[in-house]
């Protein structure tokens, strides 16, 4: 039911960790417990609309679903541009 | 391009729990007491409160914040009980409160006047159970007009709360509901769990209920 609000957090806490970086990011990982009373398939496409705009634009989520009432954001992955090699 | 992994490992809640252990360190600078009423809609939050606030609203200084998807009807219910500000949340649409909201509400609250908060959160039995909001108390109605096996549908509710009040008694001789069982399926979710039976309409059991009250706000702390 809250899984809006909650997507929306999980964009918060991705931004916070980008920082200033210009990588993009591609992945970000998320366990729901199978306790945690999220609903996954109502995140994920909430995240899905959450991820339509900068500076997540075009991040995957990659949902787990560990036992328990855990729900946190594992990782994330980001594309560099390397740039010009030393 | 190459693909980095960052490790995060942050619960997703772990912003609300902040806010909310900001609301319980502000409550506890002024000797405020909070309770989270929550429960599934209709069960009778806003009419236990009614009577609440006629009997101790004045003596307990009580403030409440009243969260609704939509309307600020119950704190216009709940106003003219006491002369005390009640503070309407309108989550416009949100199913439950949160500890932001929570925060805000404070802020039109006069603390230095109010020994107990009570919350009334929005009528639903799965949300309000994942946000701490800075209460002391968590305390869920269950209503004999429900099913007896609401415990086990929504176990999460029911393992947070610390008491369960169950409500309309009164009408336990014309509906089908067997309390024993339904106190067997609370202590089965969460063994700690304390009761109280209550009739707002009658008035049975609500001593007990004005009584848990004030044994939560404890004696008056000079500040």
């Amino acid at each position: 039911m809250h899984e809006l609000s909650l997507a929306i957090e999980i964009g918060r806490l991705v931004e916070e960790k980008l920082g200033e970086s210009v990588a993009r990011c591609v992945t970000v990982g998320v366990e729901v417990g199978t306790q945690s009373g999220v609903e996954p398939s109502a995140l994920e496409f909430c995240l899905e609309a959450v991820f339509s705009h900068p500076p997540w634009t075009g991040a995957k989520p990659a949902i787990t679903r560990p036992d328990g009432d855990i729900f946190q954001v594992s990782y994330f992955e980001i594309e560099d541009d390397d740039g010009p090699q030393d | 391009m190459t693909v980095r992994r960052i490790e995060v490992r942050e619960r997703v809640m772990a912003r609300n729990d902040e806010l909310a252990a900001q609301v319980r360190e502000r409550l506890a600078r002024h000797h405020v007491t909070a309770i989270n009423l929550m429960s599934s809609p209709g069960s009778g939050k806003t009419t236990l409160l009614e009577r609440t606030l006629s009997v101790l609203g004045e003596a307990l200084e009580i403030a409440v914040v009243a969260g609704d998807c939509q309307t600020q009807n119950d704190a216009d219910r709940l106003a003219e009980h006491t002369g005390r500000l009640v503070q309407a949340v309108v989550t416009g649409g949100a199913c439950h409160l949160d500890a932001l909201q929570v925060n805000e509400a404070l802020d039109n609250l006069d603390l230095d006047r109010t020994r107990l908060l009570i919350i009334e959160n929005v009528g639903n039995l799965v949300c309000p159970a994942s946000w701490d909001l800075g209460e002391q108390v968590r305390v869920v109605l269950f209503a004999v007009t429900e099913g007896e096996d609401k415990p086990l549908k929504y176990p999460k509710m029911f393992e947070k709360a610390d008491w369960v009040v169950l409500t309309k008694t009164d009408l336990l001789p014309y509906v089908p509901f067997d309390e024993e069982r339904a106190l067997r399926y609370c202590r089965q979710v969460n063994p700690k769990l304390q009761f109280i039976q209550v009739s707002a309409m009658n008035g049975h059991g609500m001593a007990e209920w004005f009584n848990f009250v004030r044994q939560t706000v404890g004696p008056l702390v000079s500040a």
